[in-house]
């Protein structure tokens, strides 16, 4: 089957960043300083200060000259330098750290080992940061770490992580913060302890000496009186000194030029820019203009917006002259940022209406070059929604609205999609967007319409909408409770997966890993256990990448709780613990691990009785950012919730609620009869638990074993022998259904007056229980149990330690060490409701008299209810009295 | 709300059509551009504007309704 072996066998590019988007490197490479640069030794002497601190903010306005100045500065450190030019997509802290983490591998291979990338875009939890201060603060020799533009990291949290990742990095890390606007950070606490050195707008303006060396490095030797009334006119402001020194050249009187200009009003940049694009060649006016609308470019990307050839000649010539373009990495260039935008402004005034034209065509290069994410920024810049949807589906990168560090961003972009886009590919991302959103109803309607469009259009020359329709017929499958429709879904997809180009499946292992958990999940939802496990085990298999961590996630929580359902409750365990330590180590918060991993882990804290443990963990999931919304998470939390108010002793309030799908589950219906049986038979009410059993499938051990249980405490020890005879002989049961086996038929013999067997039948049971702790079984088992506990040296030593506590006390032991928490009795019995109304006004310190008054009865009928309690309780006194009760929580 | 804001220097007619949203007056070597905002968030728009285009904002105020 295509889509499974793949899956295990996906190899995640490197060199690639988490997004997968290829201008990582153009991100993370020092700008390479033009030759008309000048190095102010008194900048670069600040900067060399500046390394005996942790921090360094390098502030000013745009084209100041910080860029280069930090740029020609890290070059000749001898240090190794992570750069990092910060993006708009950095907003989201998972996107800025995976960056981060990349600038710090590039700079210096073994900077961060064992740290990473986040899984998420919107979330980094503390214990990645530490992790990568950890790593940092264990370096030999620093890495200058140098975040350029880190104006556009708007929010407070990169702000404070950063610090947090500073302080605990020690001398590992030297951050120098090249900013127009002053950081968030807390600057006047760095101030005052001297850990920060700054430059600022002041102290990057240009000297009157400096000035002349610049305008004589541009060929100009002009008077020292001329160059002072420019360095007066600009503020001494580089970009305006720049451009001067620019626009006179392009004069044949430069000095007369400089005094016009000195004498006049008008803002410098703009001015200037007018004046210096006038004087180049229409061509390369019209070429600076048009690339304006890109963050980064290339030659040939640049023709296509020019519809000329000759972008490489003009694009190097405009580097060397270093009026406007930055040359970055390999043949990558950018706009200085503070002309890009002046550009623009040009641009739409002096050509209306080709703003978006320009984008459309550039989203289309930058599409067949293979650069998804910049194509789909500029195509929605453009509006051109057809093309951005059918470029995100074609591309195979449906997936990545679910997964990966950039789903965030891309439900953000096709938010914004124009409601007239019409077409299959639009279609589907609504519908994505629909699921993404759990709206079934609406996402399934699209999904129909998409898939008409798609099949009215030959929907077999495109594959991979195809596939994108698959993908998402299985999620709605999942949702909805469809095995059937899961199975088809995943057929679908084997059928168009070969048509696919094998770079598109390489570069998305998201999809199959999405496809099959979905799968699996339905699967599991029909009970079909070991082909649930077919589907998960290849996805928890394949390398762990960003663009697969979710479902990744998802699928190690579903294999635990399979193992849960089938009785292996320490393996569960395991599976569970790896999927929250896994998740943790992607950056997600401590302790959100998948949601299905962690109901296991209440469900086994249940079993093992440690209730407070399986409420908190419960209580996490209720506030939960995003519920995963298929009915297998909402049917298992529901029954976990039922058990643990069963353990609790709330007889009342056990009921598991049915949770709607389109076909029912075996285990879903099974666990709910469970729970209300044994609620029932808590009370002595065999049979409403021989009717809440009624309806359950006979076929499975654990619902013949509780109808044995009731048939036992009804009195029709014949039936119920005859049922535990004919159990059915289910493979590879763990211990929680044996122990469960092995107590019934030690009940039934001891109803029959066979102690010898019954004995032998209680030791198999604490055995097979010891290694996993599971003390739920006996505390349910009912009163037979205790007495053979009591009087058997053998079954006493076997319970000892773990189920009651240790010698001469009698008592039962819970999770923490004895020591901690008062010995309670091995099983307390019910209370009584009036029982329960006693208790409650001894503990509000009322005296026996006072307790008779508020419920209406006599003393010696309190004083009776105050000995039963006292006998369940295992107590001899009042304060003891309340304080089991506290701890066996029923008060 | 209304506001206007003082750049220093007189600005191109082309650079005062990047700010459609806004009147503009050039007076004694100061440009003043004012009219209706949405928001705060709209005020730190125009801010984060000046600053990318390179302008000098010399003084802001809220407008009297």
């Amino acid at each position: 089957m295509a889509v499974r072996e793949d899956a295990g066998s996906r190899r995640v590019r490197t060199g690639t960043d988490p997004s997968g988007a290829p201008f990582l490197r153009a991100r993370l490479s020092l700008p390479t300083v033009p030759a008309t640069f000048l190095r102010r030794q008194r900048l670069v002497h600040a900067l060399d200060e500046a390394s005996t601190v942790p921090l360094t903010v390098v502030n000013g306005s745009a084209g100041a000259g910080k860029t280069l100045l930090v740029a020609d500065w890290a070059a000749g450190l001898g240090l190794p330098v992570a750069w990092m030019t910060c993006d708009a997509a950095d907003r989201a802290p998972g996107m800025f750290w995976a960056y981060l983490r990349e600038a710090l591998r590039g700079a210096d291979g073994t900077a961060v080992p064992g740290v990473r990338c986040p899984a998420e875009a919107g979330r980094v939890d503390r214990g990645l940061l530490a992790r990568l201060a950890i790593a940092l603060a264990d370096r030999e020799r620093p890495v200058v770490l140098v975040l350029d533009e880190f104006d556009r990291v708007t929010a407070p949290e990169i702000a404070e992580q950063l610090g947090f990742v500073l302080h605990n990095a020690g001398p590992g890390l030297r951050l120098v913060l090249v900013t127009r606007s002053e950081p968030l950070l807390p600057m006047h606490r760095y101030r005052a302890s001297g850990e920060m050195a700054e430059i600022r707008n002041a102290d990057l303006a240009f000297t009157e000496a400096e000035a002349g060396e610049l305008l004589t490095l541009h060929g100009l030797s002009l008077p020292g009186s001329t160059v002072d009334g420019l360095v007066r006119r600009t503020g001494g402001w580089a970009a305006g000194i720049r451009l001067c020194a620019l626009a006179a050249r392009q004069r044949p009187d430069a000095e007369s030029y400089l005094k016009e200009f000195e004498a006049g009003r008008s803002t410098v940049a703009d001015f200037l820019l007018a004046e210096v694009l006038d004087g180049q060649p229409p061509e390369r006016q019209e070429l600076l203009l048009r690339v304006s609308v890109l963050d980064r470019f290339r030659p040939e990307l640049v023709n296509a917006l020019t519809l000329r050839t000759d972008a490489e000649a003009a694009l190097a010539a405009l580097h060397r002259e270093n009026a406007f373009v930055q040359h970055l990495d390999h043949s990558w260039y950018s706009l200085h940022p503070l002309f890009a935008e002046i550009l623009r402004v040009h641009l739409r005034e002096r050509r209306p209406g080709l703003e978006p034209e320009l984008r459309r065509r550039a989203a289309r290069w930058l599409h067949r070059s293979g650069a998804l994410a910049e194509a789909l920024a500029q195509g929605a810049a453009a509006g051109d929604w057809e093309f951005t949807a059918g470029a995100l589906v074609d591309d195979l990168a449906l997936g990545q609205l679910f997964t990966g560090l950039r789903a965030q961003h891309l439900s953000g972009l096709f938010a914004g999609m124009d409601p007239r886009a019409a077409g299959a590919a639009p279609e589907l991302v609504r519908a994505a967007l629909d699921l993404s959103r759990r709206d079934v109803a609406h996402g399934l309607a699209r999904l129909r319409r998409a898939e008409g469009t798609l099949l009215a259009d030959g929907g077999d020359r495109r594959p991979a909408a195809l596939l994108g329709c698959a993908l998402l017929e299985a999620l709605a499958a999942r949702l909805t409770g469809s095995p059937d429709a899961a199975e088809q879904a995943v057929r679908t997809a084997e059928e168009v997966w070969r048509e696919v180009p094998a770079q598109l499946l390489d570069a998305h292992p998201e999809l199959s890993a999405l496809l099959l958990t979905h799968l699996g999940s339905a699967r599991l939802w029909a009970g079909r256990f070991d082909a649930a496990r077919a589907a998960l085990t290849p996805v928890v298999a394949c390398p762990p990448s960003a663009a697969t961590a979710l479902p990744r996630l998802e699928a190690l929580g579903m294999l635990a709780l399979v193992d849960h359902l089938t009785g292996w409750n320490d393996r569960a365990r395991h599976k569970a613990l790896a999927a929250a330590g896994e998740a943790e180590r992607q950056g997600l918060p401590a302790g959100s691990g998948p949601l299905a991993g962690r109901l296991v882990l209440a469900a086994v804290s249940v079993e093992r009785d440690e209730l407070d443990r399986a409420e908190d963990l419960l209580d996490a999931t209720a506030d939960e950012p995003a519920p995963a919304g298929d009915p297998v998470t909402a049917a298992f939390e529901a029954v976990v919730r039922g058990r643990l108010r069963l353990a609790r002793g709330d007889v009342h309030g056990a009921r598991v609620p049915a949770v709607p799908a389109a076909v029912p589950s075996p285990w879903a219906e099974e666990h709910a009869a469970l729970v209300t049986a044994a609620a029932h038979l808590a009370r002595g009410r065999a049979d409403q638990a021989l009717t809440a059993l009624q309806d359950a499938p006979r076929d499975r051990t654990a619902c013949a074993v509780e109808t044995a249980r009731a048939l036992l405490v009804a009195g029709r020890a014949d039936e119920a022998r005859e049922l535990i005879e004919h159990l059915p002989r289910a493979e590879r049961q763990g211990p929680a259904v044996t122990v469960r086996i092995a107590l019934v038929r030690a009940q039934a013999a001891h109803r029959a007056g066979d102690t010898g067997a019954a004995r032998r039948l209680v030791a198999q049971a604490l055995l097979d229980a010891r290694r996993e702790q599971l003390r739920r079984p006996f505390l349910e088992a009912g009163p037979w149990i205790r007495p053979l506990l009591r009087n058997s040296p053998r079954l006493h030593g076997l319970a000892e330690g773990w189920l009651t506590a240790p010698a001469g006390t009698g008592a039962r032991a819970v999770s923490r060490p004895a020591a901690e928490r008062p010995p309670a009795p091995l099983v307390a019995e019910r209370l009584s409701g009036r029982e329960r109304e006693v208790l409650e006004r001894l503990a509000r310190m009322l005296s026996t008299q006072e307790i008779a008054e508020d419920l209406h009865v006599s003393v010696n009928t309190v004083k009776t209810h105050l000995k039963s309690v006292y006998r369940k309780l295992g107590v001899g006194r009042r304060a003891e009295a309340v304080r089991r009760a506290r701890d066996l929580r029923l008060l | 709300m209304r506001y206007e804001f003082r750049i220093d220097g007189d600005i191109s007619e082309t650079l005062a059509k990047g700010f459609p949203e806004l009147e503009h007056v050039v007076m004694a070597g100061q440009t003043v551009l004012y009219g209706q905002v949405l928001d705060e968030a709209h005020v730190y728009g125009l801010l984060a504007r000046f600053q990318a285009l390179g302008l000098r904002l010399a003084e802001m105020r809220r407008l009297p309704e």
